[in-house]
C-alpha cells in the first residue's frame, strides 16, 4: 500500500465531471473558553449525478461542514478559516452575500437537518413552499399553487390542498421534515445537501422518499451530500460513503468496498454497533470511552485514545490517508503494514 | 388472554390506555378560520403498559404516535377515552397531584431542541428538573447532576455549556439526563434514538436497558427503526392511521407478521448489506388522509390483499393466535370461533 496525497484517488476521475470540490475545509467556534474545532481539514469531491453518504459520530462536524459549504454558519463565533469550496470550478467562499442568494437554492440547495429551524412557525406551508417556488419559477399565482400541491404530493402528503392551509405545530414530525425536502427540491439544484432527511420518518415512507430522491437525482444528474445515520440509507442512495470523526473524514470509498472491507477502526466498531433484525437481542456492541473534547484535541489520531490496535505511532502523529483501494482511502496508521 | 392482560404481569398494569380518542379542528385561515372537519389522530386505541416493561409503537408517519405520546403526558385532553396510571385516571389532575403525575411520567421528545432552554447551562437544566420534584439540598442535587451526565455518556466539563455548543446527537443525551433526573416511573421516548449515530445508538440502547433493570422504570418507545423496536420492547403496538392494526409481544410480531401493514412495513427496512434482494412491497394509492380515513378497513386503499368487504366493514381487533391481536379481515375465519368472546373482552368498557 503506498501513502497517497491527500485527494488523489478523486483527482484521478476526469475532472470535469465534478461539481462540488471541498478542499481542507476548516470552521472553528472562537470562544472565550477556547477554539472549537468542529470542522478541521476536511477534503472531498462530489462528482455529477453522484450521492455521497456521510457518516459518523454524534457531534463530528456532519452539519457544520454542510452549513460552511453553503455559507449558512451559526451568527457570532462560527468562522470557515481555511479552505475551497469549488462549485463549477469557482470558489464559493469568495462570493459576496448577495452572490450567495443567488446560488443558494439554484445551484446548491440543503434541507436542515432541524425541519423547527427551517419552517417558519407563523407562516402557513402553503406560503412558504410557494415563496420557494416562486423564487424560481416567478410563475403566475395559479401555476405556483399547482407546483406546491405537486411538490407535497410527490413527498407523499395526503390531502396536499387543505395542508397547505396548516400552520408547521399543526403537523406531525415526518410531515414536516417532507415539506422541507419537498422545498428543497423544488428549486431543481444542482448540489442538493441532505442533513439526516429521513430520520424522522417511517420505513415506508422512507422508502419511498429515497425513490423519489434517487428518480429525481437521475433525472437531473444532480449531485447529492447525504448525510445520515442509517447504513441501511448508505446501501439503498450512496456511491460512495465518507466516515467522519472528530472534524475528519478518517475513511472514505464505494459503499460496497467500505462495507465489505471496513478499513479504519472506527469505520469498524461503527459497523459492529448497527442493531440487527435478526440474531440475539442481547447488549449491543459499543465503543468504549467518549470521543475526544474538539476543544483539545490529541496531536496523533482522534481516535487513538478509544482504538484496540492503538501504538506509539498512532499517538505520535495524524495518520495520512493510505490508498487501501480503488477510490478506498483510510487515515489509519496500521495501513502502512498491510 | 386479552387486550387488558397483554404486558400485565402482576396486578394493575401502570398504565392503562382505554379508547382513547383525540380529534383535532382542521382549520383554514386565520382571521376567519373556518372549520373544515377533524383530524382523526388517535381513534379507538387501548393498551396498556406494565411496571418495568417497555412498549414500541410504530406506525406510518402521521399515524399518532406523537398524538398518543402527548395524551399520556398529560400535554392534550383526550376526545374521547381515558388514561389511568395505577388505576387513578390521569386527565383532570390538578395542583400537587399534577405535579406528583409529571415528575412520575417522563419524556424525551422527537427533537431535543423543543425540550431545552437555550439560555440555561445543560447542567443548571438537569437540575432544575430535580429542584421542582424536591430533590435533596445543593450537595445532593450537584452530585445527582454529575451522576447524570455520566451516565449518558457526556463529560462534566460540559455541564457548564449551553445547549447550542451540542450537536444533535449531544442535545438528545442531555434531555434523557433530565427525564430521569426524578427517578420517573414511565418515560415517553418519541424517537429518542433516531438522531444519535449507531455507536451512542447502541449505547443510549443499552443505558435504556440498564436503567430499566435497575429501577424499573416502564418505557413507551415510539420508534421509526424497526430493529431497535426489537432490541428494546416487549410488547409492540403498531398503528396506521390512528387505530391499532396489530398488538402482540415483540418476539411474537416480530417472528410472524399478520397484517398486510405490517407487512409492507417490514419489508420496507433497508439493510446494510442487501444480499439477497428482498421482496419490497411497494404500497400502492396515496396515503390517505386522516381528515376523511377511507372507510371499513383504513389500510383498504392500500392493501395488497384487500377483498370486496374490506372497504364496507371495518374489521375488529381481535386475537387471531395465541397472544397476537390482528385488526384485517383475512383473519376473520381463524378468529371465528374465538371471535363471540373476544369481541367482549378485547374492547374494555
Ligand atoms: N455554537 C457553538 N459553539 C460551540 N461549539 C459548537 C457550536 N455549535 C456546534 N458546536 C460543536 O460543533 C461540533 C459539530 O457539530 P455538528 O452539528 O456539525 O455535528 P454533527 O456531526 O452534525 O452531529 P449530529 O450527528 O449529532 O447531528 C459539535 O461537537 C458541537 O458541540
Ligand atoms: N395541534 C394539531 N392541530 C391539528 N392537527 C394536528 C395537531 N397535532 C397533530 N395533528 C395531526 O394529527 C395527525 C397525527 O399526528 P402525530 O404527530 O401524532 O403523528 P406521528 O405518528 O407522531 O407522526 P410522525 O411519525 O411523523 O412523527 C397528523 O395528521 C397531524 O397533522
Ligand atoms: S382488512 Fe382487508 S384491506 Fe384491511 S388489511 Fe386486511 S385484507 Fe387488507
Ligand atoms: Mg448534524
Ligand atoms: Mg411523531
Amino acid at each position: 500500500m503506498s501513502i497517497a496525497e491527500q485527494g488523489v484517488a478523486i483527482a484521478e476521475a476526469p475532472s470535469d465531471d465534478i461539481v462540488l470540490d471541498v478542499r481542507d475545509l476548516q470552521t472553528y467556534f472562537f470562544l472565550r473558553r477556547g477554539i472549537v474545532k468542529a470542522v478541521d481539514g476536511v477534503s472531498f469531491a462530489l462528482r455529477r449525478g453522484e450521492v455521497l453518504g456521510l457518516v459518523g459520530e454524534s457531534g463530528c462536524g456532519k452539519s457544520l461542514t454542510a452549513l460552511s459549504i453553503m455559507r449558512l454558519l451559526p451568527k457570532g463565533s462560527a468562522r470557515t478559516i481555511h479552505g475551497e469550496v469549488l462549485l463549477n470550478g469557482e470558489d464559493i467562499l469568495e462570493k459576496t452575500p448577495n452572490e450567495m442568494r443567488e446560488i443558494r437554492g439554484r445551484k446548491i440547495s440543503m434541507i436542515l437537518q432541524d425541519p423547527q429551524t427551517s419552517l417558519n412557525p407563523v407562516f402557513t406551508i402553503g406560503e412558504q413552499l410557494r415563496e420557494a417556488i416562486f423564487r424560481r419559477t416567478r410563475g403566475r399565482t395559479r401555476e405556483v399553487m399547482r407546483e406546491a400541491v405537486a411538490a407535497l404530493r410527490r413527498v407523499d402528503i395526503a390531502a396536499p390542498e387543505q395542508r397547505l392551509g396548516q400552520f408547521p405545530h399543526q403537523m406531525s414530525g415526518g410531515m414536516k421534515q417532507r415539506v422541507v425536502g419537498a422545498i428543497s427540491i423544488s428549486g431543481r439544484p444542482e448540489v442538493l445537501i441532505a442533513d439526516e432527511p429521513t430520520t424522522a420518518l417511517d420505513v415506508t415512507i422512507q422508502l419511498q422518499y429515497l425513490k423519489l430522491l434517487k428518480r429525481l437525482q437521475e433525472e437531473t444528474r444532480m449531485a447529492i451530500l447525504f448525510i445520515t445515520h442509517d447504513f441501511g440509507v448508505v446501501a439503498r442512495m450512496c456511491d460512495r460513503v465518507a466516515v467522519m470523526y472528530a472534524g475528519r473524514i478518517v475513511e472514505c470509498g464505494p459503499v460496497d468496498q467500505v462495507f465489505d472491507n471496513p478499513s479504519h477502526p472506527y469505520t469498524q466498531a461503527l459497523i459492529a454497533s448497527v442493531p440487527k433484525m435478526t440474531g440475539s437481542t442481547e447488549r449491543l456492541y459499543t465503543i468504549e470511552g467518549q470521543p475526544p473534547s474538539l476543544m483539545d484535541l490529541p496531536v496523533g489520531c482522534r481516535f487513538a485514545p478509544r482504538c484496540p490496535y492503538a501504538d506509539q505511532r498512532c499517538l505520535a502523529a495524524y495518520p495520512p490517508s493510505f490508498t487501501v483501494g480503488a477510490e478506498h482511502t483510510a487515515d489509519c496508521w496500521r495501513m502502512t503494514a498491510a | 388472554m386479552t387486550a387488558g392482560s397483554l404486558g400485565e404481569f402482576e396486578g394493575q398494569p401502570l398504565l392503562r390506555v382505554e379508547r382513547l380518542r383525540k380529534y383535532y379542528p382542521f382549520t383554514k385561515g386565520i382571521l376567519f378560520a373556518k372549520t373544515l372537519g377533524q383530524v382523526k389522530a388517535v381513534d379507538d386505541i387501548s393498551f396498556t403498559i406494565a411496571a418495568g416493561e417497555t412498549l414500541g409503537l410504530v406506525g406510518e408517519s402521521g399515524c399518532g404516535k406523537t398524538t398518543t405520546s402527548k395524551l399520556i403526558l398529560n400535554l392534550e385532553e383526550p376526545s374521547e377515552g381515558r388514561i389511568l396510571l395505577r388505576g387513578k385516571p390521569i386527565h383532570g389532575l390538578a395542583g400537587d397531584a399534577l405535579r406528583e403525575y409529571r415528575a412520575r411520567v417522563q419524556a424525551v421528545f422527537q427533537d431535543p431542541w423543543s425540550s431545552l432552554n437555550p439560555r440555561m447551562m445543560v447542567g443548571r437544566t438537569i437540575a432544575e428538573s430535580l429542584i421542582v420534584t424536591g430533590w435533596g439540598n445543593r450537595t445532593d442535587i450537584a452530585e445527582r447532576v454529575r451522576e447524570l451526565l455520566e451516565q449518558v455518556g457526556l463529560r462534566q466539563d460540559q455541564a457548564t455549556q449551553y445547549p447550542h455548543e451540542f450537536s444533535g446527537g449531544q442535545r438528545q443525551r442531555i434531555a434523557l439526563a433530565s427525564a430521569l433526573a426524578s427517578e420517573p416511573q414511565l418515560i415517553v421516548l418519541d424517537e429518542p434514538v433516531s438522531a444519535l449515530d449507531v455507536s451512542i445508538r447502541a449505547q443510549m440502547m443499552n443505558l435504556l436497558k440498564d436503567i430499566q433493570a435497575r429501577s424499573n422504570v416502564a418505557y413507551l418507545l415510539v420508534a421509526h427503526d424497526l430493529a431497535t423496536v426489537r432490541h428494546m420492547a416487549d410488547q409492540t403496538v403498531v398503528m396506521y392511521l390512528g387505530k391499532i392494526v396489530e398488538y402482540a409481544a415483540t418476539q411474537t410480531l416480530f417472528d410472524n407478521v399478520l397484517h398486510p401493514y405490517t407487512k409492507a412495513l417490514f419489508s420496507a427496512v433497508l439493510r446494510p448489506r442487501p444480499d439477497r434482494r428482498e421482496e419490497e412491497i411497494v404500497l400502492a394509492g396515496e396515503v390517505p388522509s386522516p381528515l376523511n380515513p377511507p372507510s371499513g378497513c383504513r389500510f383498504h386503499t392500500r392493501c395488497p390483499f384487500a377483498m370486496a368487504h374490506c372497504s364496507r366493514e371495518e374489521p375488529p381487533l381481535r386475537e387471531v393466535e395465541p397472544g397476537h391481536l390482528v385488526a384485517c379481515h383475512l383473519y376473520d375465519a381463524a378468529a371465528a370461533p374465538a371471535f363471540a368472546r373476544m369481541k367482549e373482552e378485547i374492547v374494555p368498557t
